[in-house]
């Protein structure tokens, strides 16, 4: 048993099945992170892990407690929500001492914990303000004080970033991160924003169409995606999917890629030795922008790069990198240069494959099959 | 430019004339009223009904208010104002309360068939007050409550319901239900966050629901001269006897300060609230 057990959780409205069988465990102080678009169930989940929503079915467990019949409040949990849900008619201290207060808290143990936290957060010269009176960043810091001021098992926070500029978000990232290695306590947060995923978690639960597509790492995620829609959501630019054939070549099997004029490349593709003997097979490849890049800037380390010359269409630079398009496949397939690469738009330029990175998809199934 | 300008400024003239016409037109009735109630009752039979008085006299207001024939004994107005007071304020505190805490449920509890119950409670608003006389009167024999102040609180309290039950219920669905549940995560219980949380941020809408409801209810005749008896007859009714009763010559004077004491208070209510009373009525229309 786990600290947070979700075993076989759903949820229905009516007949609608919003979150299918979902099974996560949760280790004491892990960083679960769950992403995925819009109305695909996580706001759902969480809410279900708060009592705020009932579970359809199955279980959900703290500590071995089982809870689905336990009010929000004697869960002991903590949330922050998308909107902050700041009580307007109160002041900052209000706010943050409300909880406290509701949980019978004494009033001068109560002052300590708010001057306590009000430090942790800068909130100090805010205290008497109104929550109108704050700006967003200022709003969002005294709602995570508000959670804080529990020391709960669980931390929920319901995409907490997603209504601060592009700069504050970042700031605050590494401020919840920053916390979580302070505090140590068990964080489930919920995001669309797959970077805030990848940079804040220590597992991420990829979701999509009420159900959970992959559990993993960060780095698991994005290196071994087990189908084309993980593949496709995380990272950015999006990993490129390659209409390819397989063909058996000497010494393994080799990926087959059309160029626009009708003739082909013919890659070496290592990871996928298991489909030996599938000549012709037609597969989807995945390969991220940082796998085709120019000559100097491609990984020495790895064993299997692999040099193309193709046709460049676009060129995009973007500061730190430079973002190259070719057609490849009937698709347009996206390549990470370096910032000052020679390559120009309409000319022919040499491409190197890290095909150590590249992954293979049936394309029915969409599901990973190297 | 300087046609346009004084093309302008002709319509502006225009325009605020016939704003003065109209206010004048509104205005008439009330000047009347209060002119002819601070004027002997001579100068009215003698045909001045517009002229100013040549005669000032607040005799025709202490009258109305504590010596004219209204029922049996000469009381005036005041026992009867008394009455309307005692009627309104827990008519119109419970009604608003009881509607409040209706809204809440319908907007932040929602249950099955909630919204089958919103629709008879709206049916209320509809129910013309004739069609209730007779079985609302059985109703308050059965409790004892005929003839009383506390029967007419009752019969207000129960028409009025719907009408603040619309009004929060309209404005509690534009409340944000993420406080709620963080009010619920942070341990507060059904009534808690009611009195906390969402009352708190209710001042518009109580301000219409109590302006609303203080109206009617002040101003009702037809429950009132219904459902009381000598003792708990409210003002509109004791300023009807007032009219109609008078033996003798008719007090013309003390008619018009009678009728203006029955609207001061519905008046001074306006005049102070007034101002939120509109915004209240936006806010429940547009959010934010
Ligand atoms: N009360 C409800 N009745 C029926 N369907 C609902 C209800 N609440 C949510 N849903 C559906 O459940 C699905 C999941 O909703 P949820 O709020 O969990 O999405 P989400 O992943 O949090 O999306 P977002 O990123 O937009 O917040 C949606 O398709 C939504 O339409
Ligand atoms: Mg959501």
């Amino acid at each position: 048993m786990s600290f947070l057990d979700i075993d076989k959780a759903t949820k229905s409205y009516g007949a609608v099945r919003v979150l299918n069988e979902t099974d996560i465990s949760v280790e004491e102080g892990e960083f679960l992170v769950l992403v995925g678009p819009s109305g695909c169930g996580k706001s759902t989940l969480l809410n279900m892990i708060a009592g705020l929503e009932g579970v359809s079915s199955g279980e959900i467990r703290i500590r071995d407690r089982r809870m689905n019949d336990i009010k929000p409040a004697d869960r002991n949990i903590a949330m922050v929500f998308q909107s902050y849900a700041l009580y307007p008619n109160m002041t900052v201290r209000s706010n943050i001492s409300f909880g406290m207060e509701m949980h019978g808290v004494r009033k001068a143990k109560r002052e300590e914990k708010i001057a306590e936290i009000a430090e942790l957060l800068q909130l100090t010269p805010f205290l008497d303000r109104k929550p109108g009176q704050l700006s967003g960043g200022q709003r969002q810091r005294v709602a995570m004080g508000r959670a804080l001021t529990r020391d709960p098992d669980v931390f929920l926070f319901d995409e907490p970033l997603s209504n601060l500029d592009a700069k504050l978000r970042v700031d605050m990232r590494t401020e919840i991160k920053k916390l979580h290695q302070k505090l140590g306590t068990t964080i489930v947060y919920v995001t669309h924003d797959q970077i805030e995923a990848l940079t804040l978690s220590t597992r991420i639960a990829v979701m999509f169409g009420g159900e959970v597509q992959q559990l993993g790492t960060p780095q698991e995620i994005y290196d071994n995606p087990t189908n084309m829609f993980v593949a496709g959501f995380m990272g950015s630019p999006a990993m490129n999917l390659l209409p390819a054939t397989l063909r058996d070549a000497e010494g393994g099997v080799a990926v087959e890629l059309a160029l626009p004029d009708s003739s082909y490349i013919s890659l070496p593709f290592p990871r996928g030795a298991t489909l030996s003997g599938q000549d012709g097979r037609a597969i989807v490849l995945g390969i991220r922008p940082e796998a085709m890049t120019d000559p100097e800037s491609a990984d020495a380390e790895s064993p299997a790069i692999h040099q193309a010359e193709l046709s460049i269409d676009v060129i995009e630079p973007a500061g730190s990198d430079t973002y190259v398009t070719v057609s490849l496949c009937g698709k347009d397939a996206i390549g990470r240069f370096r910032a000052n690469t020679s390559a120009r738009a309409g000319a022919r330029f040499p491409f190197s494959f890290d095909m150590a990175k590249a992954v293979a998809f049936d394309p029915e199934t969409e599901q990973r099959i190297d | 430019m300087s046609i346009a300008s004084s093309t302008h400024r002709i319509a502006r003239f225009a325009l605020y004339g016939v704003l003065a016409l109209f206010c004048l037109y509104y205005l008439m009735p009330l000047y009347v009223m209060v002119v002819n109630s601070l004027k002997p009752l001579s100068e009215i039979t003698s045909g001045g009904m517009i002229a100013l008085p040549k005669e000032w006299t607040v005799a025709p207001w202490r009258n109305a208010w504590s010596e004219a024939q209204v029922g049996v004994e000469a009381t005036g107005m005041r026992p009867y104002f008394i009455n309307s007071f005692l009627m309104v304020i827990p008519a119109v505190a419970i009604a608003t309360i009881l509607g409040a805490l209706n809204g809440y449920v319908l907007t932040k509890w929602t249950f099955k068939g909630s919204t089958i119950l919103f629709g008879f409670l709206l049916f209320g608003c509809f129910i013309p007050f004739q069609i209730v006389l007779i079985p609302m009167a059985r109703a308050l024999g059965m409790m004892g409550l005929a003839g009383t102040v506390p029967g007419l609180i009752f019969v207000h309290v129960v028409y009025g319901i719907s009408f603040s039950t619309l009004y929060f219920r309209n404005y509690y669905a534009a409340f944000p239900t993420e406080l709620v549940r963080a009010a619920q995560i942070d341990g507060a219980g059904f009534f808690t966050i009611f009195f906390r949380i969402l009352l708190p941020n209710s001042g518009p809408i109580a301000v219409v629901c109590v302006i609303w409801l203080f109206t009617n209810i002040w101003n009702d005749f037809l429950f009132g001269a219904s459902f009381s008896d000598f003792n708990s007859q409210p003002m509109t009714v004791a300023l009807n006897n007032l009219v109609q009763s008078s033996t003798g010559v008719q007090e013309y004077n003390v008619h018009f300060a009678g009728a203006i004491i029955a609207a001061l208070p519905t008046l001074l209510v306006y005049i102070v609230a007034g101002r939120f009373f509109v915004r209240g009525l936006m806010s429940g229309s547009v959010k934010g």
